[in-house]
């Protein structure tokens, strides 16, 4: 095999020719990791807003609590069949999607307002009170999730905001839950929630703590097939699955789309500097093969030598959108139309995935090349 | 021999890395037409709505309703001309042949007076208003579903449980490219009679207002939600499409991310250039010491490689320009423009969009070439000559 050196010394000869099409992979990359910390992002969101140990109950018939109603009589239904944890329980909430004005008067958009039992905020632990204190039971104060808080005029700290006319919600403190879609949501008191929307008698969805995830299937099938009601159970875990994709898909999609549009440019730009660099070095290439390697080392050689380049600007471009993680950007919920606040997340997954696709575009890139410089004649090229 | 032939033999010197920039040049233009045609096309809906019609919803959540008796309230506001009203069904299709189309629940006598860009011939409206489980579909979803005129259809939804039926009365038309032609509308009474709409009796999802003078509409709008602002229920009032895009607020986020991606294409675009005029000068630069030895002045070495890159990123702009003609204006644009009406009424790329990536190609082809243009006709005769490179 030719050494690797010699690859990596003629790419450093010609530093011009290597930054320009390295920097081009390098841009591409950006755009590709983009797409997947923005995917990547929305799943850490919503996917650690679900439980695979819980099942949520909606009415037969919806697909999100924004659209389902549940009649206080039923939820004691729930807590029935054995797998249900004792010690977990039950919790039974109201959702409303409220309008509300940004704070730096860039116009409105609607927030999630969640309605919860005494229990709601022990029944997942991974909330954390972060500023002031949490809710007293049964009163109107409230508690906003930390990726909004400030967001919206009178969703901080020491605000309010109407709930309706002369029904107001008073926040009195900040809770994280673990980077999750929560952070986004505002909390209050359940009977408060919804007597002011005047629906006293019905909540949105029902949780269940079960005592194991294994325990789902039994317990769904329990809830289901009872002729007392027509409810609808999935894992909670599989319903924040779905909402992210329903979420995160399109843009997604259209930022990979954009990305591999754009790599058949930086393919080319590839392929352009391989052909130079191999039509540069005819020469050489005849003397390697006087030398006796044979065309397949050349052809490996040249392959590597694309794929060190190309590897190069996926490096470059990694570096790059590491950036991207210190932004968060606001998207709207397909399934609650409610605003989420998105970070870019940046997981190994991302960067091995981008440098794949960069190695990728040198491999294809630098492919026909390399096969012309295996073929080199090498009494022709060293006659020069 | 003279000058152009000597440009024109350069050109085909390399044959292969012209034509690959060439190829190069024209991606980057197609991606960015298409980039921009989104943009373009995003705006022009806004352009296309309706400047006269306002849409009053409740003041706290989009989810809740409106008592009925705000209709007439909302008719004796002065300058309000004509008044309707919608309630949202969460339509789906129990067979899953679309993804998605609105489902409206509406006023059988006033919807269509309102909503006057939706054609319904007349027997048909006659026939609807005497068809309590009456249904008017678009006539792209009446394709997609496959009933016409006098079938029964079953919808179910994500809110009311249970099947629906229905029988279809009608088919609009649309009378401006703005309109989804993808929309179910029927009776907003048989809903309210159906035992199954307990929660949403006697309530309006929104209502639509037409007024008389388009200038005034902010105006007008200030004075409906003032006339609600005593009651229990307060309103919000905005134009119609300020009200459909409530609903589509991640869109303009798209918008913002086009524009880093499209500046990202120009980037490529410019490295790709510059990587193909760097290596023609270095393989040149002893031919341009002998040039510059048998008499020529620099201004020569430099018009030689300013013009030939301007000449490879024409050649690959006006390539990727036609492309796009034929891609996005005869074949995804009339595609779109059928299926995501709503989104996208009018989705071709304008000539602007074509004539700016024609523009921003040859500029690259001009700041690629810039630098090393200037450098090869500044140097000394004696060092090009010496180069062997």
């Amino acid at each position: 095999m030719v050494p690797l050196r010699y690859n990596a010394r003629s790419l450093l000869v010609r530093k011009i020719t290597t930054l320009a099409t390295a920097l081009g992979i390098a841009l591409v990359v950006f755009v590709f990791a983009g797409a997947l910390m923005f995917n990547a992002g929305v799943t850490h969101a919503l996917a650690t807003a679900g439980r695979a140990d819980t099942a949520m109950i909606l009415r037969k018939g919806s697909d999100a609590e924004l659209t389902s109603a549940i009649g206080n009589d039923y939820l004691g239904l729930f807590r029935g069949p054995s797998q249900v944890s004792q010690a977990g329980g039950m919790i039974g909430e109201i959702i409303v999607v409220v309008t509300a004005d940004h704070a730096d008067g860039s116009g409105v958009s609607n927030v999630l307002v969640r309605g919860t039992p005494t229990n709601g905020i022990a029944f997942r632990p991974e909330i954390k009170i972060t500023r002031g204190r949490a809710p007293t039971p049964g009163t109107n104060e409230a508690i906003v999730g930390q990726s909004i808080a400030g967001r919206f005029t009178g969703m901080t700290t020491g605000g309010s905001f109407n709930l309706r006319r002369n029904s107001p919600l008073t926040i009195v403190g900040e809770f994280s839950a673990g980077g999750s879609s929560y952070e986004s949501e505002v909390w209050s008191d359940l009977d408060y929630v919804r007597n002011s929307l005047g629906r006293q008698a019905v909540v949105s969805s029902a949780r269940v703590r079960l005592n194991s995830p294994a325990d789902f299937d039994a317990y769904r099938l329990a809830i289901e097939t009872d002729k007392r009601f027509s409810m609808k159970v999935m894992r909670e875990s599989d319903y924040y699955e779905k909402q992210s994709q329903q979420t995160a898909g399109f843009f997604t999609g259209m930022g990979l789309a954009l990305a591999i549009m754009t790599s058949i440019a930086a393919m080319i730009g590839a392929a352009i500097t391989m052909n130079g660099a191999i039509a540069h070095r005819s020469r050489e290439i005849g003397t390697l093969r006087a030398l006796g390697f044979s065309r397949r080392a050349i052809l490996t050689s040249f392959l590597i030598e694309a794929l060190l380049l190309a590897v190069a600007g996926g490096v470059i471009g990694s570096i790059a959108v590491l950036s991207l993680t210190l932004i968060s950007v606001p998207l709207i919920n397909f399934v609650t139309f409610s605003e989420i606040v998105i970070r870019f997340h940046a997981t190994p997954g991302v960067f091995i995935a981008a440098l794949i696709f960069s190695g990728g575009m040198g491999l294809l890139g630098g492919l026909v090349p390399a096969i012309r410089a295996s073929r080199v004649s090498p009494i022709e090229a060293m006659r020069g | 021999m003279n000058l152009a032939t000597y440009a024109r033999r350069n050109l085909f010197r390399r044959r292969g890395r012209t034509i690959l920039t060439m190829a190069a040049v024209m991606i980057c233009v197609l991606i960015l037409c298409l980039l921009r045609t989104v943009v373009v096309a995003w705006n022009a809906g806004a352009d296309a709505a309706a400047t006269d019609r306002l849409a009053t919803r409740h003041k706290v959540s989009i989810t809740m309703q409106l008592p009925q008796r705000y209709i007439e309230e909302l008719r004796q506001v002065p300058g309000v001309k004509a008044a309707t009203w919608a309630n949202w069904f969460g339509a789906k299709d129990p067979k899953e042949r679309v993804p998605f189309f609105a489902g409206f629940a509406v006023d059988h006598n006033t919807w269509f007076d309102v909503q006057d860009e939706m054609l319904v011939p007349p027997d048909q409206l006659a026939a609807w208003k005497q068809t309590p489980n009456g249904a008017i579909l678009g006539d792209v979803l009446a394709k997609t579903l496959a009933v016409k005129v006098g079938d029964r259809v079953v919808i179910t939804s994500d809110i009311y449980p249970g099947d629906w039926q229905f029988q279809v009365s009608g088919i609009y038309t649309p009378l401006r490219k703005s309109v989804d032609r993808n929309t179910f509308v029927f009776r907003w009474d048989f809903l309210n009679n159906d035992p199954r709409a307990v929660y949403s009796k006697d309530h309006l999802g929104w209502m639509v207002s037409r007024v008389t003078d388009s200038a005034r509409s902010a105006d007008i709008s200030r004075q409906i939600d003032a006339k609600f602002d005593i009651h229990e229920d307060q309103t919000l009032t905005m134009t119609e499409r300020a009200f459909a895009l409530s609903f589509l607020g991640g869109f303009a986020a798209i918008l913002r991310a086009f524009d880093l991606v499209s500046l990202v294409i120009l980037l490529i675009m410019t490295l790709i250039l510059a990587n193909t005029v760097a290596m023609a000068v270095r393989e040149r630069t002893h031919e341009y010491g002998v040039l510059r030895a048998i008499g020529f002045p620099p201004g020569y070495i430099r018009g030689f490689i300013l013009g030939e890159s301007v000449l490879v990123a024409v050649v690959g702009g006006l390539i990727g320009v036609a492309f796009v003609y034929l891609v996005i204006n005869k074949m995804v644009g009339p595609a779109l423009e059928e299926n995501m009406s709503g989104l996208f009424p009018y989705f071709r790329a304008p000539a602007s969009v074509l004539i700016g990536a024609l523009v921003a190609a040859t500029g690259l082809g001009i700041v690629a070439a810039i630098v090393p243009a200037m450098r090869a006709s500044r140097l000394k005769v004696t060092d090009a000559l010496r180069r062997v490179d």
